[in-house]
């Protein structure tokens, strides 16, 4: 089972009882709750806030692509997996990303967990913009997605 | 012809919309839309490196919201999505 969604924040928030609800299974044995959320500084500056962009349709087509890669290179099973990822201004504190994963036991949902966070930080159309207490903003560098 | 690009993250300070029209011919690849952009850039913000290096790194996503490469040619598009280096989570 899966379910990957970019969150509005304008409109709704991340609902970790929404991920806890998707992921419960009698055939799983382990569950874990990545969460991702705003902290107060980066590279020696203090961070108010962090604006998320995204392209959600392509975001959530990476979510499910990645999900299913790592389901089978991972070998989990009974796996459900469950991804929101913020869309706006969140402060500090805010849950940026949330990954719920469920699956009969507990080195495979580790696995899964680990395999999708850093899948999504290297692919997925996501940006961020930090704000500082002066009132600036920067928009962090990321990772490339072409071929050099 | 006339494309959109909509832009997303680093490269929305491009523009005050949330995308830009460029002038371009029939046909040619994403390689050269990159360079017809970073033309743009340079003749809009002729200081601005650092917009110059957001565009070399990044790709581009067609109509069909799939990431191509260099070598993609251009058949019907009329809108394609930059998409600068990510870093979600």
């Amino acid at each position: 089972m899966f379910h990957g969604k970019v969150i509005d924040t304008s409109k709704e928030t991340i609902s970790l009882d929404k991920a806890q609800k998707f992921i419960e299974s009698q055939q799983c044995g382990a569950s874990l709750f990545f969460i991702g959320t705003v902290r107060n500084h980066n590279n020696n500056k203090q961070v108010t806030g962090i604006t998320y962009d995204t392209h959600d349709s392509i975001v959530e087509k990476s979510f499910k692509e990645i999900s299913d890669e790592a389901i089978s290179t991972i070998t989990a099973e009974h796996p459900i997996i469950f991804i929101e990822h913020a869309k706006g201004y969140l402060p500090l504190g805010g849950i940026s990303i949330v990954i719920a994963v469920a699956a009969k036991h507990r080195g495979q949902v580790y696995d899964l967990s680990r395999f999708i966070i850093e899948e999504i930080k290297k692919r997925t159309p996501i940006w961020k913009k930090e704000h500082y207490n002066n009132e600036e903003t920067t928009w962090l560098e990321g990772t490339p997605v072409i071929d050099k | 012809m006339k494309i959109k690009i909509e832009l997303f993250g680093a490269a929305r300070d491009f523009s005050e919309e949330d995308y830009l029209e460029l002038n371009i011919s029939e046909n040619i690849t994403i390689k050269e839309v990159r360079t017809n952009l970073m033309n743009y850039i340079q003749n809009k913000y002729p200081d601005n490196v650092n917009y110059l290096e957001i565009v070399k790194n990044s790709a581009f996503a067609n109509d069909q919201d799939v990431i191509v490469q260099d070598n993609y040619k251009l058949s019907k598009e009329k809108k394609l999505c930059i998409i600068p280096p990510v870093g979600g989570g």
